[in-house]
């Protein structure tokens, strides 16, 4: 054989991106197109458990025993994105102590390591548990940043030689003599890093094997190849608080059961989530009932969330799947495994294999195992690495260091931006540039967001996921602008604009199911101070690029005197 | 703040730490609240940047938004460093009060430094003991006061100076108060004590009218200032009191800690506190009411003790703790009686009056101008809402007196542009300070109410 296969990949969330990187690993040559930017689909908006496996381990054993085992394979190549914080399984006195020993049991069964713990040392390891939580079980539960993992894996399949499209849409799946040749794709603004606003237009991507991993929108490729993947999608709600009231997962021990497990994450903790089928994966109510709920449960096992402070709600689509023949009506009893749809034995379509189901934890192995798959049909004879590489972030790394020292940051936000960097901390932050903190909420340096930028191009949402810059309190209030004008002198006016609007869009949007209390009083210090700073209350973006030279340059203005007037007859940006 | 209403409206408001909330080793074996969601109820405002006097004057301090709020949220419970720039902060606390939504600035920066300190801070190195001996001043001025003419001599001897300068980092530049001949305490024991102060309340309550028995009882919180240096005021706030019948108790004490948080040394101040908690408690179980006169001194019984230690009593002292002419403008018509008086030679003067940073944090920054500004004989004026810039022993560092001495500016401006050229104010170190910068002697407000209500004072012993 010539040239390696060239294979394309559909859906950039954690399954799409793991794929691609074991495939281009594998040297073969790979193509990711992805509709939004990286994590766009559920990846972005699940829960950031690193699952021990303990919460199958009534239910389901068998994805109990992959979660365990991908657990520790995360730990040791995902280092800058995982954190492990331990995770407890709380029994409350109403919760059945039958449910508690199964569960003891299970964990046991499945090789995760597994103690109890009393209602006391709960409660010193978690001060802010109930008091009278009963017991609970210990398991070794993390914390993972979904973003980081997504993007690193990308990272290192570029590095590979693989070819990353964001804000391309698949609108066709090409088939020519039953068998799939590759893909139609709309980019939104052009090949490689995005560009806002201009360039555009489809592209055929010609390709030797297509894979399938939208996820929840499997469904929707299928339809272009015209085959059936029947996923069931069904909606969670996650809320962030403020701050972190728990440094453990913890866990409600019993059976299966909405709003019953609380993630530290970062700066925050996330509380989740209910389980509810809907029709499709975009358009589904989100409703400020689910939210209430998921409070008012969480505060029995830790009471002062009640009053904390929530910063945002998101939702969620899990792409479950279950084979048509098993017919579950609730969703939660649906199958959290994952299904391989080799679309060549299943409809007598060549070329082009689905993936779907699983979970963020097991994503590695997911796509360890399609690419097995993708490699058999080109007698490919090469083995996966995926396991024992360590991610571009993670690699041999002492965190021992003062980088306060090094990189002149003040030790907190040193700190946070290394844990967020991993190895690359020493290329990212060593700079001879100022390096101001520009999201003072979560300790963001311009160095780091100049780094983004470099990755993303000009798509601040896409900045924000790799920095967590406008993911704080504020929510964008303060930082925004300060992000969109890191984007000038590389793009111009109307580019950093547009991306300073879609930023501030996707920031008013999470908060809507926060605004009460403290997040209210910041919604409205933010909308003031956006209103009568930047004229946000008039929508600035419909009317025309501002005319900046129409502006008095001022007394200090190194423009000789008399040309201020030039620009005010209606002279573009440029003077033109 | 002159009615009677609820006399505990000072309510420092409580970080969000659940109601169920019972501190079980968050941090073992250590005095540290997790105050991470204090960071809850910060909107970013920055209110209180704008109004830190450091912050002000230092471009490199990054001001108590970071301080506080800010590095509470980004801290981990383990392993994650308390930034150096919290040294920086003087603890006026003059952000807890700008703050319009309750964040506990006072008590995160005061936990963080206490944090730094303890874990951070080399405990042999000069900033530590320099530090230490400074927020000991108890314990100096004790040793100081046994011998108080030689330490008057030798503490402001030129040589001496330069070298604990070089070697310690104490400034050269201030000059040591004087401490007095004879303390507070040895003139008190030496009057006959609790005994005296019953006799003498019960003859005044007599002269007023009011029932021999009558139920007014105070714990004087003299704080070490008054005990060692301006032993006047103490007098003064004596005689005062017992002027309006008050039985006066002068219990056990130590240092109110002030000086301690100030310099993160907080297992100095929780023994110190633990004292004055006990003694104060037994009291006002008994129907005393702690009065202090220094205003730093009721800041920390009232508002830094129950946000930092946890010590059985603390509650229930710091509501029943008030500064001296807070009290008895609360109690007594002092306003009319100031009206109806005069007042006479020494202190028949224009008094330049500053209200110290700890004042403003319990709303007591207008009492003395609000009180002297009918009393016939002597003037006041008030120069200006700005930081005095010492702040403690803040001042006495080598390396903060230029920075004390650039948040002091304005106010010794202000003076120089005020009627009077004697001072006036609350705070035993914000004298100091302005004396430092202006030369003018500083007084009590305590002093000029003695003067004015008090038969007599000087023929006593
Ligand atoms: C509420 C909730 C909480 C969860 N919590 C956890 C957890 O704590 N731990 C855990 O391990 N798992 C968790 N999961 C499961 C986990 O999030 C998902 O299994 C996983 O993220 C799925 O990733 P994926 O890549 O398969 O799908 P996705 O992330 O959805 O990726 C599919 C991508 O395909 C793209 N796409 C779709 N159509 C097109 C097209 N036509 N052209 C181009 N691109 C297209 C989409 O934009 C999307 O980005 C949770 C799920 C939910 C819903
Ligand atoms: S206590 Fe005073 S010096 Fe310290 S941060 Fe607050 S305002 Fe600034
Ligand atoms: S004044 Fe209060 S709310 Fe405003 S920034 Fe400071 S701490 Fe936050």
């Amino acid at each position: 054989m010539g040239s390696p296969p060239h294979i394309a990949v559909i859906g950039g969330g954690s399954t799409g991106a793991g794929i691609a990187r074991d495939l281009s690993m594998r040297g073969l040559d790979v193509t990711l197109v992805e509709q939004g930017n990286l994590t766009h689909g559920t990846t972005g908006r699940m829960h950031g458990l690193l699952h021990s496996g303990g919460r199958y381990a009534v239910s389901d054993r068998a994805s109990a025993r992959e979660c365990i085992e991908e657990n520790r394979v995360l730990r040791e190549i995902a280092t800058h994105c995982v954190e492990m914080t331990g995770g407890l399984f709380v029994k409350r006195p109403e919760d059945d102590e039958e449910y508690f020993q199964e569960k003891l049991r299970g964990c046991r069964a499945c090789g995760i390591p597994a103690e109890v713990v009393s209602g006391a040392e709960a409660r010193a390891m978690e001060p802010h548990l109930a008091k009278d939580v009963e017991k609970a079980i210990s398991v070794p539960d993390g914390a993972v940043d979904p973003f980081r993992l997504v993007v690193a894996n990308a990272a290192s399949a570029i590095e590979h030689g693989a070819r990353i499209e964001t804000h391309s849409t698949v609108r066709d799946v090409l088939i020519e003599d039953g068998e799939v040749v590759g893909l139609e794709v709309e980019h939104a603004s052009g090949a490689g890093k995005r560009v806002h606003g201009t360039e555009g237009g489809r592209e055929e991507i010609r390709a030797d094997y297509v894979v399938n991993a939208t996820g929840a929108w499997a469904g929707r490729i299928g339809e272009m190849a015209g085959v059936d993947i029947e996923v069931r999608p069904s909606k969670g709600v996650m809320t962030i608080m403020n701050v972190r009231q728990v440094d453990t997962v913890i866990n409600r021990c019993r059976p299966k059961g909405d709003a019953d497990i609380v993630v530290p994450h970062e700066t925050t903790a996330i509380l989740g989530t209910t389980d509810e089928e809907v029709e499709d994966p975009e358009e589904y109510p989100e409703e400020g009932w689910e939210v209430d709920l998921m409070i008012e449960t969480l505060s029995e096992l830790v009471p002062m969330l009640e009053d904390a402070r929530t910063i945002r709600s998101f939702w969620g689509v899990r792409p479950l799947y279950e084979p048509p023949e098993v017919g579950s009506t609730d969703p939660t009893d649906i199958t959290r495994d994952y299904f391989l749809l080799d679309h060549a034995e299943r409809d007598g379509l060549e070329g082009m294999t689905s993936i779907v189901g699983g979970k963020f934890t097991t994503y590695r192995m997911m796509g360890e195992e399609i690419s097995d798959h993708v490699c058999a049909q080109f007698g490919i004879d090469a083995d996966c690495h995926t396991a024992d590489v360590p991610l571009p972030g993670s690699e041999d790394f002492t965190v021992l260091r003062d980088y306060m020292d090094e990189f002149g940051l003040r030790s907190p936000i040193g700190r946070r931006s290394v844990e967020r960097l991993g190895s690359r901390a020493d290329e990212v932050l060593t700079t001879s540039d100022p390096n101001p903190t520009v999201c003072t909420c979560e300790g963001v340096t311009r160095a780091e967001i100049r780094d983004a930028i470099e990755g993303s191009g000009s798509d601040l949402n896409a900045v924000r996921i790799r920095t967590r810059a406008s993911m704080g309190n504020c929510q964008g209030g303060f930082c925004c602008h300060r992000m969109a004008g890191e984007l000038h002198g590389e793009y111009d006016e109307d580019v950093a604009r547009q991306a300073w609007d879609e930023l501030l869009q996707e920031r008013w949007k999470g908060q809507r199911h926060a605004l009460w209390g403290e997040q209210l009083s910041q919604a409205a210090l933010n909308y003031a101070l956006h209103a009568t700073t930047q004229n946000r209350d008039r929508d600035p973006a419909d009317g025309d690029p501002v005319d900046f030279t129409a502006f008095d340059g001022g007394a200090r203005s190194s423009e000789p005197s008399g040309t201020a007037g030039v620009a005010t007859d209606g002279g573009g940006q440029d003077g033109d | 703040m002159s009615d009677t209403g609820p006399q505990t409206d000072f309510d420092p408001i409580e970080p969000n730490t659940g109601r169920e909330f019972e501190p079980v080793d968050v941090f073992p074996a250590t005095e540290e609240f997790d105050l991470r969601p204090g960071a809850d109820s910060c909107f970013k405002c920055s209110a209180c940047d704008t109004s830190c006097p450091v912050a002000e004057v230092d471009d490199d301090f990054p001001g108590p938004k970071f301080q506080g709020p800010e590095q509470w949220r980004l801290k981990r419970r383990q392993g994650h460093e308390i930034d150096d720039s919290v040294m920086s902060c003087s603890n006026c606390m003059r952000c807890d009060d700008a703050c319009p939504s309750g964040v506990p600035l006072s008590q995160m920066h005061n936990t963080a430094r206490g944090e730094y300190v303890s874990e951070q801070m080399s405990k042999t190195s000069v900033e530590y003991w320099r530090n230490r001996v400074l927020s000991n001043y108890r314990t100096s001025a004790f040793l100081a006061s046994k011998v108080p003419r030689l330490a008057n001599v030798a503490m402001n001897f030129g040589p001496a100076r330069w070298l604990m300068e070089k070697t310690m980092g104490v400034t050269k530049e201030r000059e040591f108060p004087e401490f007095a001949s004879t303390t507070f305490r040895e003139w008190w024991a030496e009057r006959g004590g609790a005994d005296e102060s019953r006799r003498r309340a019960r003859a005044h309550r007599e002269r007023l009218g009011l029932d021999r028995d009558a139920d007014k009882r105070v714990a004087y919180f003299h704080g070490c200032y008054s005990n060692y240096n301006t032993t006047e005021v103490g007098k003064a706030m004596v005689r005062v009191y017992e002027r309006y019948g008050y039985e006066v108790v002068a219990p056990e004490q130590k240092c109110s800690g002030t000086p301690m948080f100030a310099n993160g040394m907080l297992a100095d101040a929780r023994r110190h506190a633990e004292v004055n908690v006990s003694s104060m408690a037994d009291l006002v179980e008994q129907g005393y009411d702690a009065i202090a006169s220094c205003t730093s001194c009721s800041m920390a019984l009232r508002q830094e003790y129950p946000e930092l230690f946890d010590i059985e009593g603390i509650e229930t002292v710091a509501a029943n703790t008030f500064e001296s002419v807070e009290y008895l403008r609360i109690h007594e018509d002092l306003k009319t009686d100031v009206r109806e008086a005069s007042v006479s030679g020494e202190l028949a003067r224009e008094f330049a009056y500053h209200a110290p940073c700890h004042a403003r944090n319990q709303g007591l920054e207008r009492q003395s101008v609000e009180l002297f500004g009918d009393l016939e004989g002597a003037g006041i004026e008030d120069v200006g809402d700005s930081c005095s810039g010492i702040s403690g022993t803040y001042g006495w560092k080598e390396e903060k007196y230029e920075t004390s001495m650039e948040i002091g500016e304005e106010m010794f401006d202000h003076m120089a542009e005020a009627d009077g050229d004697v001072g006036m104010t609350e705070c035993p170190t914000c004298a100091m300070q302005m004396e430092h910068g202006t030369g003018y002697e500083i007084r009590h407000p305590l002093e000029l109410l003695e003067e004015a209500l008090v038969e007599n004072p000087q023929s006593e012993p």
